[in-house]
């Protein structure tokens, strides 16, 4: 098979031209909407327990459940476009992280503290994403230390602020992420 | 020295090739979204499909979402790496002679 330079130019600006029309179109399939919705949730998680104590701190499951209801129905539809195949061996691993990290501090009796507890669901959270992030190669790794990070310093360092610390830092960094990933990303 | 390849070569199963290599390689895409990026009908898109799936370039998945019939498409590792070597090919005939 023979081109000309003129052929070969032209088969390599017709592959550039589909492969950013399928980029942009795989951007907007990237994860944005679940770190815009869980962004919302960790601020609004934040403000209710610094403005209605532990009145609103009971609240927190309830957002939660609305968190995964949305990222579900999110899934629904984004995955009837372009999906993820599933892997049921990562199912599992997650499956036995979250089992084990609600169960032991119950069953070990860990002592009750707000922030602590907040923090500790949330370095949870973010070990599923780090896991997620190594195991298909994705940003995920990084976000999920950087939050790591961010919780730790909260909780150790700032923890007169703690939630508006949640508020600016967790929530906020989520939902920066989703932009970057909508608009940026590769 | 990459070779070009006459089955990818053609103009719209180079663009579902180009396509089809930006997914991820646990990620697959439905074949109506592809067809409406790709700008293509239902039978063009679906005869270049057969035409990839058969040398082995990609992997066509058919399957029911919400009791609809789907059909998925994800590029092979084959087919990932045909495609990189054509696009290679390509790159060399641009260069000029006497550089590698």
């Amino acid at each position: 098979m023979q081109l000309t330079p003129e052929e070969a130019a032209c088969a390599l600006a017709a592959i550039q031209t589909s492969r950013e029309t399928m980029r942009s179109a795989i951007r907007a399939h990237r994860g944005h909407y679940h770190l815009w919705l869980w962004g919302v949730i960790w601020i609004g998680m934040a403000m209710l327990a610094e403005f209605r104590g532990q009145a609103g701190i009971h609240l927190f499951p309830w957002l939660c459940v609305a968190g995964i209801a949305g990222s579900m129905a999110l899934g629904f539809v984004q995955g009837s476009q372009i999906r993820g195949s599933v892997d049921k061996r990562f199912l599992g691993v997650l499956f036995a992280v979250i089992l084990f990290s609600a169960l032991w501090p119950a069953v070990l009796r860990a002592p009750y503290h707000d922030q602590a507890l907040f923090a500790y669901l949330g370095l949870v959270a973010m070990l599923c994403y780090i896991i997620a992030g190594i195991w298909f190669d994705t940003y995920l790794v990084w976000l999920g230390l950087v939050m790591t990070a961010f919780i730790l310093v909260g909780l150790f360092c700032f923890s007169a602020f703690f939630w508006w610390w949640i508020a600016v830092f967790g929530g906020g960094t989520l939902i920066v992420t989703g932009f970057y990933i909508r608009y940026f990303w590769r | 020295m990459p070779e070009l390849d006459p089955i990818i070569h053609q103009p719209v199963r180079l663009q579902i090739m180009a396509a089809l290599g930006n997914l991820g390689s646990h990620e697959q895409v439905d074949f109506t979204f592809l067809r409406i990026k790709l700008g293509l009908t239902d039978g063009n898109l679906g005869a270049h499909l057969l035409t990839l799936e058969q040398a082995g370039y990609i992997a066509v998945e058919k399957t029911f979402v919400a009791r609809k019939p789907k059909t998925f498409i994800a590029p092979t590792a084959a087919g990932r790496r045909a495609f990189e070597s054509h696009v290679a090919a390509l790159t060399a005939i641009l260069k000029p002679k006497g550089l590698s």
